[in-house]
């Protein structure tokens, strides 16, 4: 079967002590995705990853690897590596111990699995660092040997839980291009946990948001972002101003006497909720503009560099209000706010 | 930088430091420096030359060695099962074992051997009431045994210290990777062990050498190189031979002191772990989990037969023949050894407090960077670690029997000897939370005007509480239960509890030795409880200043 997910979870539930961790989820994952697990710290997605680890058996509900499930499969016979947050090394041995540990518990033949340890360190960038213990290695270099230890036993599935939180802003960026790079060329299906949110969207194929146990929404990091499915989504992800409005048809909605169009079409009635990224809106003069607008004043400006941030305040709210490429010159006082139709989402529940 | 380097330039002016610094100097040199080289050259170089021509005293160094090697494996063996039986979150009746294993930190030295011989001798309680065996417990084998169980707890903490380092996740880890339960016990686990267990080695082999109280109690006609000593003041008089034996016995302390030092104590394996969560540890397999638990209980029950045997000995009529309970042993003890019990008492809360305030100053002073001379006073406030109690006791006797100073016959020397014994614990455990301290808050109190001393009294001192109090019942539980130095400074005006009871069981007054040991036991513990309780109300005000 082509369409078969590679894992899939079916009402999963988990209760920690007392604590309802993950509350009857479902999730798809196909074959070769990269799947993040997005959410605050608490909603669940660590326990989730754990479950399909097989720290943890779920309470109730199924998890499929292809077409078996494995609720019941120990740990170490799932093939299910994992990268953990705070890469879990032993510091007894080598990195070449300890990327060759998956292959000496396989009891991979001793000549084959150098032969394969050194490819794998090759190909994390580690080579000439395979005599070196943990505690010589860079907080960089742990993670790679973390990856690597992962990697080598051709897992069925790749899970990396928060790997990228111990290293610094920079190296972030750095090492979660290359984990992204790897991933799509060896092909893996990886699930992926984290709370950051950017991240999140760099790096994956899909997302799935989580709070409070439950899976909120899941999608292409796009969709997910222009099109978040509620409240919370759309305020985890980015920054958003909320709009509150009236529906007057299918295509305009009243905001407090400046009607608004929306590109799609809405099926519902009365007060709705408009999410507006801060970059969708246009920021004029006051008086430069010639359709209808929102009048606003400069409450606060920062500026960012490849941005400038307003605060503005219009429409008896804050808006926040991004401009791309500011140059020198920043806008001050009375403005105009302009809302143009194909970007304004409205939320439906 | 440059204000750095001045700052620490005032301190080394600063007067008050130079005086502290001075002082501790002193008192170690002449508190643990001398005695230890008055020892060593007290006996005549012939006299060394002559140890192999006379065959006791090799007969007696052969034993030490043997026990040494014997009681260390069972003890670090037994330590390691049960430090790993306890660190499993799943065991049963964890709590309640962990509790059990550091009872006997708490008794007498000679306590084990003193209880086994009641209950395993040959009018033992188990053996001979309710076996109907006839068991001669003293000599050799005996000792193993006592020993065992004396100095298991001592590597059972050392190991388990090392044991709760180890993050959980590395086990989940080597469970992901595809090790199985055993897998990762023996390929994760054992080898992060591994240095926790040498220590915990050369701990157990040190204090194995070093056993004054089973050994003079249990040993028998068995010569050792600690009793040795005591018997040739006590039965010839003969301070020489005392001299040469402590002499002997300082060499293998001093190699597995400088090793535990210098090689193991370097090599612990730092687990790294960024932030994460805690999370809990892996269950372990049921076989393993039930054999840890029946050798857990196994040991329990030798712990718990320690306390039994001497409670019961001092409620029984007559050991071995009556046992109709009555309370003339208590009346005996008590009128015979209550004095002795208060002097002891005396002495343990007056040296206890000098170990702790010498120790913690020392370790101030150490860790001044820029005082010249300061490793030096680190290795003298570390040494009486490498040192018998037997080789202090001898040390004392020699070095304050006659000028410069006199101290003999006196309380004061039985103070200052178990003082400056008791001081390393408490000064390692100084030094280790001065290394947690932030530099950066020393530099706020100088940069608002505060000087050397005032750094220390200010800055240091409110937050050195715990291991203040760490080194104070530490020192105050060994030197209450005492025997090793006391027997050789012991004048009958400066009796002290441990010494009657110790007479007593030679005596063959069981029951009321007992008595005495259970009560020295209750003021222990008694004394254990009220200083948490003083120092930690003490502290509280000055720590919230």
């Amino acid at each position: 079967m082509p369409d078969q997910p590679h894992v899939r979870l079916v009402g999963v539930t988990k209760r920690l002590g007392t604590h309802l961790a993950v509350d009857g989820i479902s999730l798809d994952v196909a074959e070769g995705t990269f799947m993040t697990l997005l959410g605050p710290s608490g909603c669940g997605k660590t326990t989730t990853l754990r479950m399909i680890a097989g720290f943890y058996s779920p309470d109730r509900g199924e998890i499929r690897i292809r077409d078996r499930v494995i609720n019941d499969i120990p740990p170490h016979r799932r093939n299910t590596a994992m990268v953990f947050q705070e890469y879990a090394l032993f510091p007894h041995m080598t990195v070449a111990e300890n990327v060759g540990y998956g292959l000496r518990m396989r009891r991979v033949p001793r000549p084959e699995a150098r032969r394969r340890v050194a490819l794998v360190i090759e190909l994390v960038g580690l080579s000439g660092q395979e005599r070196k213990f943990p505690h010589q290695l860079s907080g960089g270099q742990q993670q790679r040997v973390a990856l690597a230890r992962a990697l080598i036993v051709e897992p069925e599935v790749l899970l990396l839980d928060e790997p990228l939180s111990n290293l610094d802003a920079k190296l972030r960026v750095r090492v979660r291009t290359e984990i992204r790079q790897l991933q799509q060329r060896l092909g893996k299906t990886t699930l992926y946990v984290t709370h950051d949110q950017e991240e999140a969207l760099a790096i994956s194929d899909q997302i799935g948001v989580m709070h409070n146990g439950r899976i909120l929404q899941v999608g292409t990091p796009a969709e997910i972002y222009f099109y978040p499915a509620n409240r919370f989504v759309a305020d985890f992800v980015g920054l958003a101003n909320f709009i509150e409005g009236e529906v007057v048809d299918a295509h305009h909605i009243n905001v407090n006497g400046l009607v608004v169009t929306v590109a799609r079409p809405i099926d519902r009635r009365g007060r709705v909720t408009l999410v507006v990224r801060p970059e969708m809106v246009r920021l004029l003069p006051a008086g430069a503009a010639d359709q209808p607008a929102l009048r606003g004043r400069i409450a606060a400006t920062a500026f960012l560099g490849s941005l400038a941030r307003y605060w503005v305040t219009a429409n008896r709210s804050e808006w926040i209000v991004d401009v791309p490429a500011p140059g020198h010159e920043t806008l001050h006082g009375d403005v105009v706010l302009l809302l143009p139709s194909e970007r304004i989402h409205v939320l439906t529940e | 930088m440059a204000v750095w380097t001045r700052t620490r330039g005032r301190m080394m002016a600063d007067p008050g430091l130079v005086v502290a610094f001075a002082a501790v100097g002193a008192l170690l040199v002449l508190f643990v420096l001398y005695p230890a080289v008055r020892v060593l050259i007290y006996p005549r170089l012939a006299d060394y030359l002559a140890v192999p021509d006379n065959p006791r005293w090799l007969q007696a160094a052969r034993n030490s060695l043997l026990m040494m090697v014997l009681s260390t494996l069972t003890a670090t063996a037994v330590g390691f099962l049960y430090a790993f039986a306890i660190s499993r979150r799943d065991m049963p009746l964890r709590r309640l074992f962990q509790t059990l294993s550091v009872l006997p930190l708490f008794a007498p030295p000679f306590m084990v051997a003193f209880s086994y011989i009641l209950m395993f001798g040959r009018q033992g309680l188990i053996t001979k009431a309710l076996f109907g065996l006839d068991v001669n417990i003293f000599g050799w084998q005996g000792l193993w045994l006592v020993q065992t169980v004396a100095f298991f707890p001592f590597a059972a903490l050392v190991i388990g210290a090392v044991l709760e380092q180890i993050s959980p996740t590395v086990e989940y880890a080597a469970l992901n990777l595809g090790a199985t339960e055993g897998g990762v016990i023996r390929t994760v686990l054992f080898p992060l062990a591994r240095p926790g267990v040498a220590a915990a080695a050369l701990v157990v082999a040190i204090s194995v050498l070093a056993d004054f109280g089973n050994a003079v109690v249990i040993a028998g006609g068995f010569p050792l190189l600690a009793t040795e000593a005591w018997f040739r003041i006590e039965g010839l008089a003969d301070l020489k031979g005392a001299a040469v034996a402590v002499a002997l016995l300082i060499v293998p302390t001093m190699i597995l002191f400088l090793l535990e030092r210098y090689w193991v104590g370097q090599r612990t394996y730092t687990v790294l772990t960024g932030k994460g969560t805690r999370i809990e540890q892996p269950p372990t397999p049921p076989l393993i989990r039930w054999l840890l638990f029946g050798g857990c209980v196994v040991v329990s029950a030798f712990v718990v037969i320690v306390y039994v045997g001497v409670l019961t000995g001092s409620v029984a009529t007559v050991w071995g023949y009556k046992w109709t309970p009555t309370l003339a042993h208590w009346r005996l003890g008590l009128a015979q050894g209550g004095p002795q019990l208060i002097t002891s008492l005396k002495i343990g809360v007056l040296s206890a407090l000098l170990t702790s305030a010498v120790a913690v100053l020392a370790a101030f002073i150490t860790s001044r960077p820029t005082l010249p001379l300061r490793n030096a006073i680190d290795f003298l406030a570390v040494l009486p670690a490498a040192l018998p109690g037997v080789f202090i006791g001898v040390g004392y006797l020699l070095a304050f029997n006659g000028p410069p100073i006199i101290l003999s016959g006196t309380v004061w020397i039985l103070i200052l000897a178990l003082s400056f014994w008791h001081i390393p614990l408490g000064y390692q455990a100084a030094r280790a939370q001065l290394k947690q301290i932030d530099r950066s808050i020393e530099e706020a109190a100088q940069n608002l005007g505060a000087t050397g001393m005032r750094v220390l009294w200010d800055v240091y001192l409110p937050l050195l509480g715990p291991a203040f109090m760490a080194s104070f019942i530490n020192a105050f539980i060994r030197a209450v239960t005492n025997l090793s130095i006391v027997v050789f400074l012991i004048t009958p005006r400066t009796l002290v509890a441990t010494y009657s009871i110790l007479a007593m069981i030679g005596g063959g007054f069981w029951g009321a030795a007992a008595a005495l040991t259970t009560a020295l036991l209750a003021i222990t513990l008694l004394g254990v409880g009220a200083a948490r309780l003083v120092l930690r109300v003490g502290l509280r005000p000055i720590g919230a200043t």
